[in-house]
């Protein structure tokens, strides 16, 4: 091989190296490039106008979102709804980073907490994905004040906040299980009132996601012992052809209605769903309007209201109220969770259905109903 | 090579090959005698779990875009040029499909086509580009195959989230409210069990014209051997004046061909491509590699390891939903990665052409 072909076959795999590099270890590492310039621009503007105006923003925010980034019309876009709202509320100003691994947690975590210009008031940990380099993170910042959503961290330091998924999924399982046994037809799906059984699919294995399937077989067997959950895990908050595989396979056995914790993964089960004439219940916002080519069978969603967590927090901070070393529980009471009937469908559903949920809602608030977070 | 060593070695194939063959018969055989005997054990739930209908046509669906992929593995490392790129093609064809056919309009018709038609073809086109793009850097810049089909992995990985970002402000697409649909073949569909063959998408009917039509061009046409030779020995190919270039850069197209097929139908199935994580792919184009690798390079051999893993996925999410028996599923998508290593370490049957992965080097200068 000559120099010429040598020096050429070098350039080529060096730029396919840094094409790789860019291309980054999971999804789109050019978003987070992306947000980068962006929020250093934004740190641009905010010292600017630190010197040009007397009264600055009431606090600065620093967003680290979760896995998945901003578009995923769900956990992210509530979050970013939350330090939207508090911004227009409060007038605090936010700059964002989105991970696009794990490892780029703890970087983005210290980033915000180090920053002098501007002095970051609170750093939002947006999943439970970032508790590990949220416990390793805040220790080391002490004056730093921090929130995690959705998992716990102890530090006196940190804000945690939790949602009972269990609640609002009992409440879309009573849904469920009220709307099996009976005659109803809306939009493009029926259900058989012959059928005992109903889905829910789940994404990853994980305890969180096992809330979810608890609260929903709780809600189950609070409107009929008989009627049996199908359950499945597709492995991946991903794979929507797995998920549509896993719900047809419920469907083909009888159910009539598929709840689903599995992120994009469940657009799978709406598809699923729709090619065969039956219901599916939505998760994390309300998915009869984040997906309206769905909303023919979308039923209800159980929405997780992550903005209130966001907010809250920040209205916390703005009024010198952070309760580090606290968390925060957001059930059906503080209406963190609820069951949201579907945009098209929810007008079908039969008021005395939809009175024995507010009953069972009543119910949840006063203590009445225990429910598992745990699947046996 | 002698008559005498062909035969061996066709021998050895066959005997192989019915080694497979009988050993999938007999877990099956054992299986349906267990579950027939205790019908209320997990055997009797795994037996009717295998024989119902639903599995099938759920396995044939899965197994779509494995063995498109696999099916381009194929070609393009028959021809010599080893392409682990192929979940980047199925990750940059499964986009562009419903990009092109939301920018043309779901519901609208151009040419007597519909538009999910043209974002099948756009599908496959992006594909048959990147690997253009791949082959060249590979055959005319000689750069190393392994490290430029890890390129074109990562770039599929960051560019197609990237690009949904930019058009539609988040890493999914927006739902086409579309999909290719169901093709039905009126009585044959009514079979029990085999009805799931007439059943089923367009892209299982491609996929069952597509294996016995690769295994065909491989390994009984002049092009099929000219893939071999130029894998096996491209010198003896240049030997006899075929140009060992122009047989590569075929054989890598038709595998960027054959990868967006499986893309393409894999995302215009659901109507929406879906960027998080490892995006709807998911490891789809490696299971791929592990399944010609299995296959021993044999189309037909892929598409029953493609067959194998989607049937295994299809048992496995139906057998989760068997109370009591839950096998992690962590544990199910280890399965093809183990039986690869089982096979090339223990069976050692496969065999990967004699030039794969280096370049072949004409001698004349007249570059």
């Amino acid at each position: 091989m000559d120099r010429r072909s040598f020096v050429k076959a070098a350039g080529v795999a060096g730029i396919a190296g840094l094409a790789g590099c860019t291309g980054g270890p999971s999804e789109g590492s050019q978003e987070t490039t992306a947000t980068t310039t962006e929020s250093s621009g934004g740190e641009e503007t905010t010292a600017a106008e630190q010197t040009t105006e007397e009264s600055g923003p009431s606090a600065y925010v620093g967003m680290v979102y979760a896995l998945g980034g901003l578009g995923d019309k769900s956990f992210n876009d509530a979050a970013k709804r939350g330090i939207e709202e508090a911004t227009s509320e409060f007038g605090v100003e936010y700059d964002e980073a989105q991970p696009s691994a794990a490892e780029e947690f703890p970087q983005f975590q210290r980033r915000f907490a180090q920053s002098s210009n501007p002095d970051y008031d609170l750093v939002s940990c947006i999943g439970y994905a970032q508790k590990s380099a949220l416990a390793e993170t805040a220790p080391n910042f002490p004056e730093q004040n921090f929130m995690i959503v959705d998992d716990t961290v102890d530090e006196d330091n940190v804000a945690s906040y939790l949602f009972r998924e269990e609640q609002g999924s009992f409440q879309v399982g009573y849904l469920a299980g009220l709307l099996t046994t009976q005659e109803f037809s809306a939009g493009s799906g029926s259900t058989t009132p012959d059928s005992k059984n109903v889905g829910f699919v789940g994404g990853v294995d994980a305890p969180l996601i096992r809330k979810f399937q608890a609260g929903f077989e709780a809600g189950v067997a609070h409107a009929d012992e008989e009627i049996t959950v199908d359950a499945a895990y597709a492995g991946s908050f991903s794979d929507s052809a797995k998920g549509k595989e896993i719900a047809t396979s419920m469907y083909d056995n009888g159910a009539d209605i598929v709840y689903h914790a599995a992120g994009g993964t469940g657009l799978g089960v709406f598809q699923a769903a729709k090619e065969q004439g039956k219901f599916a219940i939505g998760v994390d916002s309300d998915q009869s309007q984040t997906e309206p080519n769905y909303s023919d069978v979308i039923l209800a969603s159980m929405v997780k209201r992550v903005e209130s967590a966001v907010y809250t927090s920040v209205e916390n901070v703005v009024n010198d109220e952070f309760n580090g070393g606290t968390t925060t529980t957001l059930g059906l009471e503080e209406d963190g969770v609820a069951a949201v009937y579907g945009a098209e469908l929810g007008s079908e559903i039969p008021q005395d259905v939809k009175d024995s949920l507010s009953e069972s809602r009543e119910a949840i608030i006063a203590g009445d109903i225990e429910i598992p977070t745990t699947t046996e | 090579m002698s008559t005498t060593t062909i035969d061996r070695l066709r021998d050895t194939e066959l005997s192989y090959r019915a080694t497979l063959a009988g050993g999938a018969l007999s877990v099956f055989l054992l299986i349906a005698l267990l579950g027939l005997a205790f019908p209320s054990s997990i055997w009797g739930n795994f037996l009717a779990i295998l024989t119902s209908r639903s599995t099938l046509s759920s396995a044939l669906r899965l197994s779509v875009p494995i063995t498109f992929a696999a099916l381009g593995g194929i070609f393009s490392e028959k021809a010599g040029v080893v392409n682990i790129g192929l979940e980047g093609l199925l990750i940059i064809s499964a986009f562009t499909a419903v990009i092109t056919t939301a920018v043309v309009g779901p519901e609208m018709t151009v040419v007597g086509l519909p538009a999910i038609w043209i974002g099948f073809f756009a599908g496959i086109l992006s594909s048959v580009l990147f690997s253009a793009l791949f082959a060249v850097v590979c055959i005319r810049f000689k750069a190393d195959q392994i490290i430029a089909g890890l390129a074109v992995w990562l770039i599929a990985l960051g560019l197609a989230p990237f690009a949904a970002t930019v058009y539609y402000g988040g890493v999914n697409t927006d739902n086409l409210g579309t999909t290719l649909g169901t093709w039905t073949i009126p009585v044959l569909s009514d079979i029990p069990f085999f009805g799931a063959f007439f059943d089923a998408d367009p892209a299982v009917y491609m996929m069952l014209v597509a294996v016995p039509a690769s295994w065909y061009v491989l390994n009984r046409t002049a092009f099929g051997r000219h893939v071999r030779a130029s894998g096996e020995n491209p010198k003896a190919l240049d030997t006899v004046g075929v140009d060992v270039s122009r047989v590569r850069y075929a054989g890598v197209l038709l595998s960027g061909f054959l990868a967006g097929i499986g893309g393409s139908a894999l995302s215009l199935g659901l109507g929406q491509f879906v960027g998080n994580n490892q995006t709807m792919v998911n490891g789809k184009g490696f299971i791929a590699i592990v399944a010609y690798l299995f296959g021993n390079y044999n189309p037909i051999g892929a598409f029953g390891a493609s067959f194998l893993f989607a049937g295994l996925e299809a048992a496995q999410i139906r057998l989760q939903q068997v109370p009591g028996y839950a096998i992690p599923d962590s544990l199910i998508q280890t399965i093809p990665y183990v039986t690869v290593l089982v096979i090339l370490a223990l069976v050692g049957r496969t065999r990967i052409p004699e030039a794969a992965g280096e370049h072949y080097d004409t001698g004349d200068d007249n570059r």
